[in-house]
């Protein structure tokens, strides 16, 4: 029975061709820019959530306990190297950097700059802080160096510095005492944000337990193979961090993370109201189509099909329409995508130079993204959005009261 | 004497427009006995199509009795009386009302799927459009036909699971003098072959000519109930 139910309506579809083609053409529309705004909105969440993983949290971070609610730098890990050294044999760690941070002033002269002073593995610390992968001048913090820095260059600018040159710094240690040392500068580094850069200063670790006076690791950022396994590799890095805490990105950087989930519940809304006007259109073309065919209605009734009947004809006439319309949507939202996806749509016009937002920096060029989460995406929108759209009109045709139908059309 | 196959008893068909009430039929007395071949007579308005509608357990009537093939059809649900149309009564329109998509052949399958029946439908198919003279033309579309072939092709649709009835509502209206006379053999032989009974409006007096029994209906009543020497042949 379903093969010639759906042979009938396929070939329905054929009967009238203007109709199926803007029906399924506004389904394939409507389909391609929902396929855009979800290839966007996958994209820019994920590419933002990387950005502000690299930008200081790492995909996991771990401190000490207590650390999330003051934020201070004072203390300290618990069995730091010990953690660390754990964190770094687990499977699906790509790389862990320890951290030591201390406030501090930058001199030159009579040129003073408040800095975070930042103490980091050379070896490790490019991979997972993004804003020093580009040096401008001089190199990078590398193993074995001593009384160095790198700093960003808006900050080098300001201290009116350059490589090789030398600065005074200061910090309050953690007996309170001061303690002042000089310090080579290296490198610069341009993070591709002056905010940032006016902050970025960063010395071997030892240095910076050295400055300020009290050893140990304060942090560790984790970087993982797989970004999407950050909630799966979670607790298997709290089962080795001991007493220490492990916070995902999104618990440090909650400004962001909430920007970024009220960004994605925007594009969802924006991608719904896309599908709502599909609908709509579908179930208008649909009941047009079924106002028309009243009368064939009427006499198939008359003929002694039942109503369950018709709705299934009329549901199958919306799934074959649903698959024209997914490759329609298909036909037109790939090359779309492929385009955004390669191109990216440049918002740079739109703000000023320094796209930052809660210390990450975030890319001016948007892209989507492609998979094959597409084809399925694109199937299954298609045919939900004619099979709802179709229900209202499936139901008034069953409905048809052949012997008024019949009256009406003689 | 005949079984009665329809019995109308004090039929009455109200329609309403708007705050209007049109009656279509008033009080109609009339019976269908097995066998008839019956042309319903009278001029537009005159309640034809709502008395085939009534007997077709298309519509239910406003008061009295109608009882089709031992069912009151009042008191059937509308799927009740679905399955009564589906595999107990045959109906041909005016207008063929064939489905167009669909070729000669699967027209006639269509109803016999509906009815039920299996793989045999394709053969039973081509069997009765053989009978109604059109089995070269099988795997045509009914837009590929001229007018008389898609009367015939709705007849075989209409007898393909043999009803005891057929109801066939201006038959020959859509269609030239010749295509008519060809239309009426044919429901004629099948009557008389299959034993079937046929009951048809008109307004054609050439038609009327082969017609068993003429009842004619004026203003919603049955005016005269006669029945007619032998059609001819």
């Amino acid at each position: 029975m379903i093969a010639s139910t759906l042979r009938l309506a396929v070939r329905n579809l054929g009967r009238n061709t203007r109709r199926t083609v803007l029906s399924a053409l506004g389904v394939g529309i409507g389909c391609a820019v929902a396929l855009v705004f979800t290839g966007f909105r996958e994209s820019v969440t994920e590419v933002y959530s990387r950005l502000a993983a690299e930008s200081g949290p790492g995909d996991l971070r771990v401190g000490p306990v207590g650390w999330l609610p003051l934020r201070s730098d004072k203390t300290r890990l618990e069995g730091g190297e010990a953690v660390l050294a754990r964190v770094r044999a687990l499977k699906g760690v790509a790389v862990a950097a320890p951290r030591v941070r201390v406030q501090g002033l930058l001199a030159m002269g009579t040129h003073v700059a408040g800095v975070e002073l930042v103490g980091v593995d050379p070896k490790v610390e490019q991979q997972s802080f993004r804003p020093v992968r580009r040096v401008v001048k001089g190199r990078y913090l590398a193993p074995g160096d001593g009384a160095v820095v790198v700093l960003g260059s808006a900050l080098a600018e300001q201290l009116t510095v350059d490589v090789d040159d030398q600065l005074v710094v200061t910090v309050v240690q953690a007996d309170g005492g001061m303690e002042s040392a000089l310090l080579t500068v290296v490198g610069v580094v341009g993070s591709g944000s002056r905010t940032m850069d006016l902050a970025l200063a960063q010395v071997p670790l030892a240095t910076a337990s050295a400055l300020t006076g009290k050893p140990g690791i304060a942090e560790i950022a984790i970087m993982l193979d797989d970004f999407a396994a950050v909630d799966r590799m979670q607790p298997q890095v709290q089962a080795v961090a001991g007493t220490n805490e492990v916070l995902r990105w999104n618990q440090v950087s909650v400004e962001l993370a909430r920007h970024l989930q009220q960004d994605a519940a925007t594009s969802r809304l924006m991608g719904g109201v896309v599908i709502l006007v599909v609908l709509l259109g579908v179930a208008s073309a649909q009941l047009t189509a079924a106002l028309e065919r009243r009368k064939e209605f009427a006499v198939l009734a008359a003929i002694g099909m039942k109503p369950w009947r018709l709705v299934t004809q009329l549901m199958l006439e919306a799934l074959a329409l649903g698959l024209v319309g997914a490759g329609v949507g298909f036909a037109i939202g790939l090359p779309a995508l492929v385009y955004l996806s390669t191109h990216g749509l440049n918002l740079s016009a739109l703000f000023s130079s320094n796209m930052t937002f809660e210390g990450v920096i975030m890319d001016p060029i948007l892209r989507a993204r492609m998979g094959w989460w597409m084809v399925p995406y694109t199937l299954e929108l298609a045919v939900a959005a004619t099979l709802v759209g179709s229900i209202y009109p499936a139901i008034y045709a069953a409905r048809t009261d052949p012997a008024s139908a019949l009256r009406s059309a003689a | 004497m005949s079984e009665p196959l329809v019995q109308c008893a004090g039929v009455t068909k109200t329609f309403h427009a708007g705050e209007l009430d049109v009656p279509a039929l008033r009080g109609v007395d009339f019976t269908v006995r097995q066998g008839d071949f019956i042309a319903l007579v009278g001029p537009s308005g005159s309640g034809k199509t709502t008395l085939l509608n009534l007997i077709g357990a298309l519509d239910v009537p406003t008061a009295g009795r109608i009882t089709v093939l031992g069912h009151d059809v009042v008191r059937l649900s509308r799927s009740a009386r679905a399955d009564l149309r589906l595999h107990r009564i045959g109906f041909v329109f005016q207008a063929y009302n064939l489905i167009p998509v669909l070729t000669a052949r699967e027209n006639v399958e269509f109803v016999l799927e509906l009815q039920g029946v299996g793989a045999e439908r394709r053969k039973l198919a081509t069997q009765v459009l053989e009978q109604v003279g059109l089995g070269a033309l099988m795997d045509r579309r009914p837009p590929q036909m001229s007018g008389g072939q898609q009367q015939r092709v709705a007849v075989a649709r209409a007898i393909a699971s043999r009803p005891p009835v057929v109801l066939a509502d201006e038959p020959t209206a859509n269609l030239d003098g010749e295509n008519a006379e060809v239309l009426m053999h044919l429901m004629r032989g099948l009557r008389e072959e299959l034993h079937m009974t046929f009951v048809f409006s008109t307004h054609d007096a050439r038609v009327v000519e082969h017609a068993a029994r003429v009842v004619t209906l004026v203003d919603g009543k049955v005016a005269k109930d006669e029945d007619r020497p032998g059609p001819p042949p």
